[in-house]
């Protein structure tokens, strides 16, 4: 099976090869990404799968699909977020097409508006506030995914908003 | 044999769990409660029992006086644990409890009021002549002469802060560095002051240059006795909430602690303070010590005293409740037997501001191994509630330097995993790689001033190997799940005929 791995600004072609035992629990893989073949030793575990490779190294890892249809992937030092097959689903779900490069940030829970920074239309910069949510007694300021332009912002200030709930739309 | 006694924890999360563990090995009966959202919470399923207090907002669950109480006589509590935060501090539940022919674990009603008001505090503090961050104790007249300022900016000393009475979020404030700014100084900061506020009025407060905070917890028994402790480390703090706290502090001396320690004492009697309670200083550079507040409670940093001096503070708290003796060595509580680092992990992405990620928690590995503690309240299979704070767990180490305490801290945040939500654990790993904190040259104002200067930059970027590891992880995942579904069929044919041999075989 061959699955394009989208992390950050990249996007890997990665092919998985069951060999010998390999099957539902784990295995033995061959994986190939971008050509390179990588041998892995995969074992599921009370936190995820823990991987071997054939240099010695042991990976423990957690990947967790998110609601969204990203992968939360957590490695002993670092999270990270990768999104499989993304031309894939986008062919399955038309709706999601349209949203191809636009960037939906939402409400990560429930609260209320407190202030929108930023209009329809305004140049935003990667890490730039756009609105702020209080939310357990805490004011929280959610930032641009990306720099780029404000196509939409549904949320007013005072509104009251569950987790999930579309706040502005980033291009 | 009689049934033990019982006490009714007023609290969630970790400090729920705590207090529990306290009351077991005292032989004493536990009654937990629980909001909507709490049902499955680990202090539910440790308690004796638990009983429902109402929808999930604290509001109309832990912060409700009238159902506390209630629960406590319906369970036949005689004790009530207010843990910290929520009904910890104030002063209508003690008086609530006591008017209920309860037991309050904690000082009275009365002192709770004293200390709880930052002036009345101060003016305590002045009273018993312990030395508070100096500055005008009134305000000044509109009409005082340039001479009269000098004398009493003097008096006051250098650097300081021209503060409007009324004040606040930084209007009407000015920093003096010497004489020759003052008059200046004090005119803009009555034209703000008069803008913002409509009133003019400032006062002179000594501006502490990079000042740390330390803390002195103290036991105070109901027959007279005070034990003060061993300082807290409370330094690390961002946007004045406390991250890290240590015990014994870098920045001070044997001298200084015992006259710390002495004053805190010294404050503490003078109020008639009885249970468990912390006092506050500000610390410059030369060990000059300011007492800051009283916080009437245990406090969330608590074990890092409990690790340096092998005293179980919680337990202490209820045999004072119960009108035993503080029987404890004053050397022994003043004296820290190496060092402990704590570090508050919660459930927060900190390269998104720190903002807080509840959510389900698939799975938890805890750091083990020597010399390792970690308080928790949330388990695999738990959703953080978004309705109280969001901290997951408080990690605790001890060894013999702060040298090695740091080398254990970083060993077991390595091993520490969260699975499901983002956690402050990157954020922590990065901590202890700066050379500030290895050396322990760091004051309040450290954390804030790093964390703006790095302007939102991810704690860790994954390396190259790292998108490899991820990239195989995420695609033999996916592959798993399709082999999954498609043995999905057969393996619950499997299953069946399997359950229907053993049937046969027990036949």
């Amino acid at each position: 099976m061959t699955f394009e791995i989208e992390i950050g600004p990249r996007t890997r072609t990665v092919s998985i090869e069951g060999l010998g035992a390999a099957g539902p629990s784990g295995g033995q893989f061959r994986a190939t990404i971008d050509g390179e073949p990588h041998e892995v030793s995969v074992r599921s575990t009370d936190l995820g799968l823990s991987l071997v490779f054939a240099d010695g190294r042991s990976i423990d890892v957690a990947a967790t699909e998110t609601a969204s249809g990203e992968w939360f992937v957590q490695l002993p030092h670092v999270d990270l977020t990768a999104v499989v097959d993304r031309r894939r689903r986008e062919r399955v779900r038309p709706g999601v097409a349209a949203a191809a490069g636009l960037q939906r940030v939402t409400a990560p829970m429930p609260g209320r508006v407190v202030r929108v920074l930023v209009k329809v239309g305004d140049l935003v910069e990667v890490r730039q506030p756009l609105v702020v949510i209080e939310a357990m007694k805490m004011e929280n300021e959610l930032t641009s995914p990306k720099a780029g332009t404000v196509k939409e912002v549904p949320a007013s200030e005072g509104q009251s908003v569950e987790a999930g709930r579309l706040l502005v739309v980033v291009e | 044999m009689p049934s033990p006694l019982k006490v009714l924890i007023a609290n969630r999360g970790e400090i729920a769990v705590r207090v529990i563990r306290a009351c077991r090995e005292l032989g004493l009966g536990t009654v937990a409660i629980y909001s909507e959202c709490d049902r499955a919470a680990l202090h539910v399923r440790l308690a004796d029992e638990a009983w429902p207090i109402g929808p999930s907002p604290a509001a109309e669950s832990y912060l409700r006086i009238d159902k506390m109480v209630a629960v406590a006589r319906q369970a036949g509590a005689s004790l009530v644990h207010p843990g910290y935060g929520f009904l910890a501090e104030n002063g209508a539940f003690a008086e609530a409890c006591l008017a209920a022919g309860l037991t309050f674990v904690g000082p009275t009603p009365q002192a709770i009021a004293r200390m709880g008001s930052k002036t009345a505090a101060r003016q305590a503090a002045i009273a018993a002549g312990v030395p508070v961050v100096p500055g005008t104790e009134s305000p000044l007249p509109d009409d005082a002469s340039e001479a009269v300022l000098a004398a009493e900016a003097a008096r006051i000393g250098f650097p300081l802060v021209v503060k409007a009475v009324s004040g606040g979020g930084g209007k009407g404030m000015r920093t003096v560095d010497g004489p020759a700014d003052l008059a200046a100084a004090v005119r803009v900061a009555r034209s703000e002051a008069k803008a913002a506020f409509g009133d003019s009025a400032v006062y002179f407060e000594r501006r502490l240059v990079a000042p740390r905070h330390i803390e002195i917890q103290l036991l105070g028994d109901e027959h007279g006795t005070v034990v003060p402790f061993v300082e807290r480390e409370c330094s690390i703090q961002r946007r004045h909430q406390k991250v890290v706290e240590e015990s014994p502090s870098r920045a001070i001396g044997d001298e200084t602690r015992r006259a710390m320690a002495e004053c805190a004492a010294k404050v503490a009697r003078s109020v008639g303070y009885t249970n468990a309670g912390t006092i506050e200083f500000l610390v410059d550079r030369d060990e000059r010590f300011y007492f800051l507040e009283m916080n009437t409670r245990l406090q969330v940093e608590h074990p890092v005293t409990e690790m340096v001096t092998g005293v179980d503070l919680v337990a202490w708290q209820l045999r004072i409740a119960r009108g035993e003796r503080l029987t404890l060595s004053h050397a022994r509580a003043l004296t820290p037997r190496a060092h402990a680092i704590e570090c508050r992990v919660y459930a927060e992405d900190p390269d998104r501001g720190f903002l807080p990620s509840p959510g389900l928690v698939r799975a938890i590995n805890v750091p083990g191994g020597p010399w390792v503690r970690d308080d928790r309240g949330v388990t695999a299979g738990f959703e953080i509630p978004v309705f109280y704070d969001s901290m997951i767990s408080k990690l605790v180490v001890w060894d013999d330097t702060r040298e090695a305490a740091v080398r254990r801290l970083t060993r077991a945040l390595d091993e520490y995993r969260v699975v499901g939500v983002r956690t402050t654990l990157p954020f922590f790993r990065w901590l202890v790689e700066q050379p500030e904190f290895r050396e322990g040259r760091f004051d309040t104002t450290y954390l804030d001033r790093v964390l703006a200067e790095r302007q939102g930059r991810p704690f860790r970027d994954p390396s190259p190997a790292d998108e490899t590891y991820a990239s195989v992880a995420v695609s033999v995942a996916a592959w798993l799940r399709a082999h999954r579904a498609a043995a999905g069929a057969t393996t619950d044919e499997a299953s069946a005929w399997r359950r229907a041999a053993r049937r046969e075989a027990l036949q």
